[in-house]
């Protein structure tokens, strides 16, 4: 009995929906074409709590970017923290939420680095989708 | 009476009188998130590179917003880029340049010439082995730009997200490599076009904040640079490698003088020439 219930809780899928958070950001990626935004990149991962992906990003002097991310609904608390070329802080995401985004126009055109933290997770050992786009104007 | 005793005992200890309520499992503690300076290395090793590279409409605005006024449209000049050639990365290559064309031009360009670009990005993606899907994608706009179904405005949404969201998911049949050669060849084609832009006002400052690039030129020469098993290097390959490792020491410059735009400019003409 215990060996089929342990059998059973590992063939179960790890709570994650990449979909669902792609369905999300895309919707903010159109209705953000309405305001003047384009997209750069958008993509997924799968994370556990406590995990971040990195992403290096060129950015433009005197453009705005806009970074956003959409965590399905088994993340309670995404964050988005934006460093510079050296290593150093620039700005960071303080809402306690699944969607957070991060506003930034460069001073001049470098490369940054974005960590995407699956901060808080609903289940110890679970996993979420975090969907992340780039996007500008 | 034993067995009856026995029995309550265990529902007891188990919790099961029909009455408790089941706590639900607690959630995990918050882990607090990163440091305010992370070491430069553990950053660079640890991050991937999807969202690195400008789009060639991304070029265009920021060429813009440096107070360049000439549309990059008006410079995208008619190509035939081959795409039954041997050579997968130089089909890639090929097929980003196509695209950035593409892109570029989709505003204003005659229907006739939108589809041909669209139709040699579809042939370059089925030789790169990328499914039937982005295939179905392009006749459905194509077939939209024929019928004038759709605005300009909206296929310029259409083509950025094919660029940016669509086809970096693509797994090609032709592996890793060709996400990324298909976006060097966007931003070699956007990079001579915005370098050409630059010349033609004159304008250094612009050459420093939209040409100076060296992580992006690397991050080319990374994939350029590896040959596959006993494969002869191609002469496109050749020469796009010795572009992008001059283009890294030029972006590299803390400052780009009008000469070193040129030199873009003359560097990425060679790739170009070759396709």
């Amino acid at each position: 009995m215990l060996s089929a219930l342990l059998f059973a809780a590992a063939l179960a899928p790890a709570h994650a929906d990449e979909a669902s958070a792609e369905a999300c950001l895309k919707t903010k990626i159109w209705e953000g074409y309405n305001q003047g935004w384009a997209v750069r990149t958008a993509t997924n991962a799968t994370l556990a709590q406590g995990e971040h992906r990195i992403y290096l990003v060129t950015l433009y002097a005197g453009t705005e970017y806009k970074i956003m991310v959409c965590g399905d609904d088994g993340i309670v608390n995404a964050d988005i923290v934006l460093y510079d070329s050296l290593g150093n802080e620039v700005m960071k995401d303080t809402a306690q939420d699944r969607e957070p985004v991060v506003s930034y126009k460069a001073g001049s055109t470098d490369t940054y680095y974005v960590a995407v933290h699956a901060t808080k997770l609903k289940e110890a050992g679970g996993k979420a989708g975090l969907a992340t786009a780039v996007t500008y104007k | 009476m034993l067995s009856s005793v026995l029995l309550v005992g265990l529902l007891h200890l188990s919790g099961c009188d029909g009455d408790a309520p089941v706590e639900p499992p607690k959630p995990p503690p918050e882990v607090p998130v990163g440091p305010e300076k992370l070491d430069i290395a553990a950053l660079s090793a640890a991050a991937v590179n999807v969202a690195l590279v400008p789009s060639p409409a991304e070029m265009q605005r920021a060429l813009e917003k440096n107070g360049i006024a000439t549309g990059l449209s008006g410079m995208v000049t008619a190509k035939v880029l081959k795409m039954d050639v041997e050579n997968k990365d130089v089909i890639a290559v090929r097929t980003g340049v196509a695209l950035a064309d593409a892109l570029l031009t989709v505003k204003d360009a005659p229907p006739e010439t939108l589809t041909g670009r669209l139709n040699t990005v579809k042939a370059g993606m089925a030789a790169l082995g990328g499914g039937s899907d982005i295939a179905a994608t392009i006749d459905d706009i194509n077939a939209r730009v024929v019928n004038n179904s759709v605005s300009r405005d909206d296929l310029v949404k259409e083509l950025d997200e094919m660029h940016g969201a669509i086809i970096p998911e693509i797994k090609f049949e032709a592996g890793e490599r060709a996400v990324p050669l298909i976006q060097a060849g966007s931003w070699l084609e956007g990079s001579n076009l915005v370098s050409s832009a630059i010349i033609n006002a004159n304008n250094t400052t612009a050459g420093t904040e939209l040409l100076r690039q060296p992580q992006v030129a690397d991050y080319f020469i990374k994939y350029v640079s590896v040959e596959g098993e006993g494969k002869a290097p191609d002469e496109v390959l050749k020469q796009l490698q010795g572009t992008l490792t001059r283009l890294k020491e030029i972006a590299s410059k803390p400052a780009l003088t009008l000469e070193d735009v040129k030199e873009v400019k003359s560097q990425t003409d060679a790739v170009l020439a070759l396709l």
